[in-house]
């Protein structure tokens, strides 16, 4: 909703510059992301407005002249999209934290799944989908597809896979019992009790998946800074942690 | 410039289908609620008539889990389905079909309905009194004079269908030749970086088709009240 | 009358506070159903016609129960084979006059039908509509074609609600003759809902007088007519007695017609009609004058001697006498006259008519009223 109502915003050309930070999240960061916000206001820091969307949406939002502070993007792709654009601060730029990529299948319904070629994963899903992200153009869904090329599972998965707009509309049809089984992130696996993980791809199977941070070129503010500042801190890792990220190494451009 | 890529003409066939199949499948039943809710009196109509025009008011997308939740394999009607008849609809053209159906039920109903409000009953009456009994009252008086509202009816049922998103994405996903309808190929191409060239282009064939849908339903309908007026 | 009647109904209905109690029973041909507005006509033509159920009675045509609460019987309309005339025509907009007029019979079974598609079409004179829409047609080939529609049902009866309410002079006088053929040609039974005194005298055979939802009156055109005591009919301002005629001849010489009737010999003005034709003439009561004694040197040809029979109430300055001249006829007089003549039952007296209403049959453009003085 309140990306809607940011988006009226750009139409009329408002740039409004206040002493609250709006931060542009990538949905999958939302649950970290608003224990963070929280957290930071309850301490009397500051108050942060968060707004969650797909990345893709996110990025040509702020390419159109959203009034966002702060970008995390689910992947790098949509990052440097906005940097070709010199809409971003690109001395700011750096990777937040990680996330891992798993399979999930219904508590209800287990499946035994093992990550190598010949493994007989379309006979096992018996008629059912495996749900995941668009491969075309969901961060999650492109992870995926790259991990199960890697270990030699896309040609016989391509044809019984629902791509979903959003990786969190994967993990409700695994949690329904609608997909026989569905690879989200990691975090994403952790907030829903209606499933377990099956199986985890190691992180060299895929494109490492990196959240990376900026602020939002010509936003550059006292109380901007500060928030993005505590996004890197020891406070704020924990909290990711607590939500499944893993966190990577900085990456100075 | 002019031929149609693969992507474009596998959308453009499978959303005619889905909407074609939508809107015929739905029209009997659009005209039973229609005459329901124009001609009879019952405990509960408004709240069939609220029921009917759900769709209209709720999210897209809500509607879609909707349908997951009572179609989809493991839905309270879906299991049912596919355990007696082995149907299932969740991730085919045909689950596509319905949720564009759900979604454009609404407009159909409100189409028919006010078709059939404006049909004098005393006509109907004097039929009767010719010897039709209500079921030949119906087919050979009420139907046919309703015919211009029943088509205004299923135009617009189609081109709701040709533009629906939300339900049909959240119920069947996004699956190349079996859902990627129109608006959900448009979708893929806005969210890809470089997609906007493929876009612009569903976006013109979209809009002939719609072009052409209305222009055949305006001649059909003139034609139609031509001859209703005698 | 013979065997079954062919309208039997005692019912009760009631249409919201209006109740309907209407008792009578009539025989075959037209069975004029009369009374003011509001009284209920169109109420009962559709308790007939099974559009409303009564609370309880019942209804038989020729003897087939269409309704008797008793027993539990209610034939829904679809079932009664019945023809209705509705006032407003309701012809379906989307059929040609053709296909309107079929519209009934298939519903019938073959061995059921007893209407002949090109004798209706000749009788009501509908062959050059055939092709037609009904927004193409004139109030009076609409209401022919209704007409029709309803004959090609092959119904046991034929309800009409004022077909010729919603026309004008000139339209109802083109459609008059051809009810009068159905009455005449066809022996079908026919139900005919009408306030109009002119259309009920011409047309009817059997006269049912509704008032505010009760059945005044039920019985042959003449003798009801003839009722003073009757509100209904001593009240109206086209009160008068029906008469039988028949055409006895022609005078050439000053251009009348004999009427020979039970009471005598009524002089009229040329009519096209052939020697031995039988009619109906109205006399109203203001067209009638009484005398004690044979008026000499008057220019009313018709003198009648006969002798009072009843005494009607008197409304106002004015009064109606029943006299018999070999048939009833009501005189309207002034109570003045009636006080100084003394004018008592029984007594003798002459009846001068200054007018007979003699309703033209098919081929002449209007009802005219002669006057003959």
């Amino acid at each position: 909703m309140i990306v809607l109502a940011v988006a009226a915003l750009i139409s009329v050309g408002i740039r409004p510059v206040s002493a609250q930070v709006l931060v542009f999240a990538a949905s999958s960061a939302s649950g970290a992301l608003e224990d963070l916000a929280e957290s930071y206001s309850a301490d009397g820091l500051g108050d942060i407005r968060v707004a969650f969307a797909s990345s893709s949406a996110l990025a040509r939002q702020i390419a159109a002249g959203a009034p966002a502070d702060i970008f995390i993007s689910a992947n790098p792709q949509w990052m440097n999209y906005l940097a070709a654009r010199n809409a971003l601060v690109p001395e700011t730029r750096l990777d937040l934290m990680g996330n891992r990529l798993v399979v999930v299948t219904p508590r209800a319904a287990p499946m035994d799944v093992e990550l190598r070629t010949d493994f007989p994963l379309v006979d096992e899903m018996n008629g059912k989908p495996l749900a995941m992200g668009d491969p075309d153009h969901v961060p999650a869904g492109m992870y995926a597809k790259a991990a199960l090329q890697t270990v030699g599972l896309w040609e016989a998965l391509e044809n019984h896979i629902a791509p979903m707009h959003h990786v969190r509309a994967a993990l409700v049809l695994v949690e329904r019992g609608e997909a026989a089984a569905g690879i989200v992130y990691a975090t994403d696996a952790a907030t829903s009790s209606r499933v377990s993980v099956a199986a985890t791809f190691s992180a060299d199977s895929h494109p490492p998946i990196l959240y990376p941070a900026a602020i939002v070129a010509g936003r550059s503010r006292p109380e901007v800074e500060r928030f993005f500042d505590y996004l890197t801190s020891a406070e704020a890792m924990t909290i990711f942690t607590r939500h499944g990220f893993g966190s990577v190494r900085r990456m100075d451009r | 410039m002019w031929s149609l890529t693969e992507l474009e003409t596998e959308a453009i066939l499978l959303s005619l289908r889905v909407a074609a199949t939508a809107v015929i499948a739905s029209l009997p039943l659009g005209i039973l609620v229609a005459w329901l809710l124009a001609r009879c009196r019952f405990p509960g109509k408004e709240l069939l008539n609220g029921l009917v025009h759900l769709p209209l008011i709720l999210p897209p997308v809500v509607v879609g889990y909707l349908l997951l939740v009572t179609l989809g394999r493991n839905g309270t009607v879906g299991a049912w389905l596919f355990d007696a008849f082995g149907i299932t609809l969740a991730f085919t053209w045909k689950g596509a079909a319905v949720a564009s159906a759900v979604m454009a039920f609404p407009l159909m109903v409100r189409a028919i309905r006010l078709s059939l409000e404006s049909i004098d009953p005393r006509l109907e009456q004097a039929a009767w009194t010719l010897g039709a009994s209500p079921r030949w009252v119906f087919a050979t008086v009420t139907l046919p004079l309703a015919l211009p509202g029943i088509l205004t009816g299923v135009i617009l049922a189609f081109a709701r269908s040709l533009g629906e998103f939300g339900a049909t994405i959240t119920f069947v996903s996004n699956i190349p030749s079996e859902t990627r309808t129109l608006p959900l190929a448009l979708f893929s191409l806005v969210n890809t970086p470089g997609g906007e060239q493929g876009a612009l282009r569903l976006v013109m064939i979209s809009i002939v088709i719609a072009m052409l849908a209305l222009a055949a339903s305006e001649l059909l309908a003139r034609r139609i009240s031509a001859r209703l007026r005698g | 009358m013979t065997g079954n009647a062919a309208i039997e109904a005692d019912i009760v209905a009631r249409f919201g506070p209006f109740r309907l109690n209407a008792n009578f029973a009539a025989g075959a041909g037209l069975t004029a159903i009369f009374g003011p507005s509001g009284c209920g006509k169109t109420s009962l033509i559709n308790v007939l016609a099974g559009l409303h159920k009564p609370e309880s009675g019942r209804v038989a045509i020729d003897g087939k129960v269409l309704f008797d609460s008793a027993r539990n019987i209610n034939l829904p309309p679809h079932r009664r084979r019945l023809g209705y005339v509705f006032q407003d025509g309701r012809l379906f907009p989307h059929l040609t006059v053709h296909s309107n007029l079929t519209y009934g019979t298939r519903w019938v079974a073959k061995s059921d039908r007893h209407q002949d598609f090109d004798h209706v079409v000749e009788l009501l004179n509908l062959g050059p509509l055939l092709t037609r829409r009904p927004r193409k047609l004139s109030g009076g080939e609409k209401q022919r074609v209704a007409i029709g529609r309803a004959l090609l049902a092959s119904p046991r009866l034929l309800l009409m609600d004022e077909p010729l309410a919603s026309l004008d002079v000139v339209q109802k006088a083109e459609i008059l003759p051809f009810i009068e053929r159905l009455r005449d040609e066809l022996r079908l039974p026919i139900a005919f809902v009408s306030h109009s005194v002119e259309e009920v005298v011409r047309l009817g055979d059997t006269l049912v007088i509704l008032s505010e939802g009760n059945t005044v009156e039920c019985g042959p055109i003449e003798e009801v007519m003839s009722r003073i005591d009757l509100p209904q009919v001593a009240d109206l301002y086209e009160a008068g007695a029906a008469v039988r005629v028949m055409v006895e001849g022609h005078d050439d010489t000053f251009g009348l017609t004999r009427l020979a009737f039970t009471g005598g010999t009524l002089l009229v003005p040329r009519l096209e009609r052939a020697t031995g034709a039988r009619l109906r003439v109205r006399i109203r009561a203001r067209d009638v004058a009484l005398s004690l004694a044979r008026p000499t040197g008057t220019s009313v040809l018709n003198v009648l001697d006969g002798r009072i029979v009843e005494i009607g109430k008197v409304s106002g300055s004015l009064m109606d006498i029943l006299v018999d001249v070999g048939c009833p006829i009501i005189a309207r007089i002034t109570r003045k006259s009636f006080h100084e003549l003394e004018l008592h039952c029984g007594q003798k007296v002459f009846a001068m008519i200054k007018a007979v209403a003699v309703d033209r049959s098919s081929g002449d453009s209007a009802n005219v009223t002669k006057i003959i003085s």
